[in-house]
């Protein structure tokens, strides 16, 4: 019984089923807002849908250099590894696993999707992948500092690396985004998802004017399908995270309704997040990336973790 | 079965090491086989008989006790040399065993066309017996002569390939860097006999608890001994030469050193904080260790990042993991030194498995250059898994081992800062995340560089090594896997025995001494307070493992038949142009990002740091010396200063 | 007395570290690694010794209670750590010689193709 439950949380509710359909329904949110601002008609909301299943359905071709393991591998462990994050964060208040320190685990977790579409396009043996892999090796190592810090201020805040214990300390003192100390923390992590989530401004590693989509230059039917799912899937994991960490006070009493009210905070934090930057940005260079998060990001998270330090 | 026999049997694993040593070099010289029989015997032997303790020692919590020749204490003085093996030593033994008898079976194979092998597997077996008897004795000068034999054997096996570019510089700094340090230990240890008058350390241990610890004779044998130990366990500044011995030596012979070599001298520092001084209640002593281990992590790390050979960037993760042991030791609560001594652990599997995975590479194509190397995955499936995995755990993604110790390493520096409101700790918590991220870095560039690709012409007459070399490989990769899902056992049987060894003081001394003799001397156990760990559901993962294979089954089900087929190269045969790869129209050459310059958008932004560390590596034996002797300096100077 | 002993061996010990540091002929530094034993011992000696004691050599019948005799333990030491500096002694020696076979030259300056 033990075991059924389990398997219902990670492949329907709120692991595998739920976090793909609202991962793709923000996708197509985040499509029609972008087409709203740049004044074209855009896309229906279920196109994400529409391109996942027609892409699932095409020839799946591996290059003679590839490596067949490792490149048919790398989607299916990353969704399944966004899959399991989402189980560890709380929606709703309530979160399907917890521990004493989930959050450096859900950091952690987050790391498989980025090393899957790193190992996934190396193991394709394109030159484009090679440059693809490591602009987004760098693009880790960048916004990583950052997200460490803003969890490290967090976790100070509230006296615990437990994610269900900061969502509870939430519920008692209110929303962590409004304790004034904690703000410059929530604009790095802003700043983070974008970068993390690889998109417009930071989307580098599959830059199509410049390297040809990169890392998945190669991939074609269903694993780009899936890594296509993947990137949808992120955008709601940390738009998830986000809403945990820094609005996790909102209680109607009413569960359902909770997480109602999450997935809506999520699709406005996918128009600032995403939709806005992309819209009205331009692409960055590596290295510029690279100093962006370092010293500006960086320093508002530490700003945040200081603060916190000194019980402000 | 062996009612009581065992407490023979520490050492006698130690002496079957040494006899095998010498028959070799009697019936092995000529006998090509009967050398190879023998020394895998005495460590099979040895293996067995060290393992046969676990039950005792681990799991009933016995100390045992050995005095050579029965030289038993004379009203509290201890006369002859004494073995104790509680839960701590018999930890550090476990992993030795299992490193000397993987790293001779890899051996078998891949040093078969290299000549002298006798000379080999005798320097094998006596840097093995030194090893494993430096970490059983209880005795502070035999511990200094088992160094001594550790350090020859390994100068001399660093060497061995002595035609091959490095060799003999390798380990001509090895020892004139690692003399130095043993020069230290002896003055230290001589310095501790000055004040106790005695060598036996669960004595020296009761004469130096409390307030008697701290008179200058003792505070510059603490200093002494810490930097020479430190030499032994390469930690920043003493870690230059280790990166050169490391890449100069035979490949088994690396992995024996970054799996036992660094792990004695960790072993060395803990039993000297912890129990013999029983320093680590002390602020200032935790601060030093702390310290000294970000700074050799970060220190570690950055330099694998700047290098073009696969070996030397092994070498210098192998300096920076141990960063993360003394960190955590360093912490001096018990879930610190719980969760480094998992690391230690999970080092000595993951880095042996990486070395040996270095070695594959190199029997087979002859060089371990980063720049020259390509698509090895096509030539030699089955290493690229292994490596995989290997690189997996050291950069710490679940589920494997080294997530679990990293897990619990941050978990115990995070405490530490919210408890003693120190944000220096907190600060160590973000160098060690960020670190991760920088060791998975460099594993992706090896990953891309030697084994994704196109095939380069070096690689080109590539072959799958031998099963036999492969075999020790797949244990470590097994066990990997294994430590990083039943974690919560490894720490019920291994992990919590040996640091409630460490902590428990008074039960070392008087099982040596006899009972009440560390009541009477005033000794008290350093007080275990910390967080206690809990666990995550083991029962989520394994779904998830079932989950995850058996969507990788179906996709590469899916993935045959006629859809996706690989066409294998053969002359002569055009491939179909959509499998082949995409070049936008040019000429079809390798990526032109080499193996070494995969991240220069990182470099980019911290080219003064790389271009001053690169300076400071020169490679001149004086440069490393005076850093060691800078940082013995700066250690003892530190030690007089906080600890007065 | 005894205090010159101490004195001489941490000079000692300093000298050789000096060496080692300093001097770039590898001889030179094998020589700064023997002085460096040369002190340690001189100060394992030192601290067994203590003024107005004899040899620690007795027959059974002649050790009488107040026998006054030097710490035996430290000269076993130094015995131990004298033959330990002799093979550390040949052993870089030995080294020496195969550096300059391979490298043609003994200047540690210019045996460094290990580096960075």
């Amino acid at each position: 019984m033990e075991i059924l439950i389990a398997l219902v949380r990670i492949l329907i509710y709120p692991g595998l089923l739920f976090v793909a359909v609202g991962g793709l329904l923000l996708a197509g949110i985040d499509r029609i807002l972008v087409a709203k601002m740049q004044r074209r008609v855009g896309p229906p909301l279920v196109q994400p849908f529409y391109d996942f299943f027609k892409l699932m359905g095409k020839e799946t071709i591996i290059p003679h250099h590839a490596n067949r393991t490792a490149y048919l591998a790398a989607p299916v462990i990353a969704v399944v590894s966004l899959a399991v994050t989402m189980l560890f964060i709380p929606l709703g208040g309530f979160s399907a696993v917890s521990g004493t320190a989930d959050l450096i685990v859900v950091l952690y977790l987050l790391t498989i999707p980025a090393v899957c579409v790193i190992v996934g396009g190396s193991a394709s043996g394109s030159p484009y992948a090679g440059v693809g892999i490591s602009r987004e090796m760098v693009a880790m190592m960048s916004y990583e500092l950052p997200l460490v810090m803003v969890l490290l201020a967090v976790a100070k805040k509230v006296g615990s690396l437990s994610l269900q214990a900061i969502v509870a300390y939430q519920f008692q003192n209110g929303c962590m985004l409004f304790h004034w100390s904690m703000i410059p923390a929530a604009i790095a992590l802003l700043l983070v998802i974008p970068g993390e989530a690889g998109v417009q401004p930071f989307d580098l590693a599959e830059a199509e004017t410049e390297i040809c989509e990169g890392t998945l230059a190669e991939y074609s039917g269903a694993p780009l399908g899936m890594f296509e799912l993947n990137h949808a899937m992120k955008i709601f994991v940390l738009t998830a995270l986000f809403t945990a960490l820094f609005l996790g006070g909102i209680d109607t009493g009413i569960v359902p309704l909770n997480v109602v009210i999450t997935f809506v905070i999520c699709g406005v934090l996918v128009w600032l997040c995403c939709s806005l930057p992309h819209a009205i940005c331009a692409r960055l260079r590596i290295e510029r990336l690279f100093k962006f998060y370092w010293t500006i990001v960086a320093g508002l998270a530490a700003l945040s973790l200081v603060l916190a330090w000194f019980g402000l | 079965m062996f009612n009581g026999l065992y407490i023979h049997f520490p050492v006698l694993a130690v002496m079957v090491l040494f006899l095998g040593a010498f028959l070799v070099v009697i019936f092995g010289t000529h006998a090509k086989n009967l050398r190879r029989v023998i020394a895998i015997t005495a460590a099979t032997i040895s293996f067995a008989l060290i393992y046969a303790l676990i039950k005792p020692v681990m799991l009933d919590g016995e100390v045992i006790s050995y005095w050579m020749g029965n030289w038993e204490p004379i009203s509290g003085y201890a006369l002859g040399i004494g073995y104790e093996i509680d839960g701590l030593n018999l930890f550090f033994a476990l992993l030795v065993e299992a490193t000397i008898l993987l790293s001779g079976l890899y051996s078998l194979r891949y040093m078969e066309r290299d000549d002298y092998l006798d000379r080999y597997y005798t320097l094998y077996l006596m840097l093995s017996g030194a090893v494993l008897g430096l970490v059983l004795t209880g005795d502070l000068f035999n511990m200094f002569v088992m160094i001594e034999i550790m350090t020859f054997a390994a100068v001399a096996l660093t060497a061995f390939r002595n035609w091959t570019a490095g060799a003999l510089e390798a380990s001509f700094k090895y020892l004139v860097v690692g003399s130095a340090g043993s020069s230290f230990v002896l003055a230290g240890t001589i310095l501790i006999y000055a004040q106790c008058h005695t060598l036996n350390m669960a004595q020296i241990s009761s004469m130096l608890c409390g307030s008697q610890g701290l008179t200058p004779t003792t505070l510059l044998a603490f200093g002494l001994l810490f930097t020479g130990y430190g030499v032994k366990s390469y930690i920043v500044p003493f870690h230059p030469t280790a990166a050169d011995a490391y890449t100069a030596a035979p490949t088994s012979v690396s992995m024996l050193f970054s799996g036992m070599v660094n792990k004695a001298g960790v072993y060395a520092m803990i039993r000297m904080a912890y129990v013999i001084f029983q320093a680590m209640g002390i602020p200032a002593v935790q601060t030093l260790l702390v310290l000294i281990g970000t700074v050799t992590m970060f220190v570690g790390v950055t330099m694998a990042l700047a290098q073009h050979d696969f070996k030397r960037l092994l070498a210098f993760h192998s300096i920076s993991q141990i960063g993360y042991v003394i960190t955590a030791i360093g912490l001096g609560t018990a879930l610190g030194l719980t969760s480094g001594l998992f690391h230690a652990m999970n080092h000595t599997l993951f880095k042996g498995l990486l070395f040996l995975c270095a070695g594959a590479v190199l029997y087979s194509t002859g060089t371990t250059s980063l720049d020259k190397l390509g698509g090895l995955s096509k030539k030699m499936p089955k290493t690229t898994i292994l490596f995989l995995i290997g690189a997996f755990s050291i950069s710490g993604l679940p589920p494997f081992n080294g997530f679990a110790s990293k897990w619990m390493i941050y978990q115990s520096t995070y405490a530490k800062a919210m408890e003693t409101n120190n944000i220096g700790f907190a600060f160590v918590t973000i160098v060690a995340l960020v670190v991760s991220v920088m060791t998975l870095a460099s594993f992706i560039k090896v990953t891309q560089s030697v084994f994704f690709g196109q095939v380069t012409p070096a690689a080109a007459n590539a072959k799958e090594v031998p099963f036999a070399m492969r075999l020790p490989m797949w244990i470590m990769a097994i066990a990997c896997v294994l430590g990083g899902v039943f974690y919560d056992k490894v720490l019920v049987w291994l992990l919590n025995p040996a640091a409630s060894a460490a902590l428990n003081v008074t039960n070392y001394i008087d099982k040596m001494m006899g009972d009440g003799y560390a009541a009477t001397a005033g000794v008290q156990n350093i007080e275990a307070h910390g967080a206690t760990l809990s666990f995550w559901n083991p029962v989520m993962w394994l779904i998830l493992f079932v989950v995850v294979f058996f969507a990788v089954g179906l996709v590469v089900v899916f993935g045959k038949g006629t859809r996706g087929k690989v066409l294998e190269e053969s002359e002569g045969q055009e491939i179909e142009a959509k499998y082949d790869s995409f070049f936008g129209g040019e000429k079809a050459l390798p990526s032109h990002l080499g193996g070494s310059d995969l991240f220069w958008g990182f470099k980019h932004n911290w080219k003064g740091y790389f271009h001053f560390m690169q300076r400071m590596h020169s490679g001149v034996v004086n440069d490393y010396a005076l850093w060691a002797v800078v940082g013995g300096a700066f250690v003892i100077l530190y030690t007089f200063v906080f600890l007065r | 007395m005894m205090l010159a002993n101490y004195c001489v061996s941490i000079f000692l010990i300093v000298l050789g570290l000096y060496a080692v540091a300093n001097k770039h002929n590898m001889i030179k530094i094998v020589l700064g690694m023997g002085i460096v034993d040369y002190g340690v011992n001189l100060l394992i000696v030192s601290i067994g010794f203590g003024p107005g004691g004899t040899a620690p050599l007795f027959v059974i019948s002649e050790l009488m209670k107040g026998a006054y005799f030097v710490d035996p333990v430290p000269q076993a030491l130094t015995l131990t750590s004298i033959v330990i500096g002799a093979c550390v002694d040949a052993m870089a020696l030995s080294l020496v010689i195969k550096i300059y076979r391979k490298y043609h030259t003994i200047d540690s300056t210019e045996v460094r193709r290990l580096n960075g």
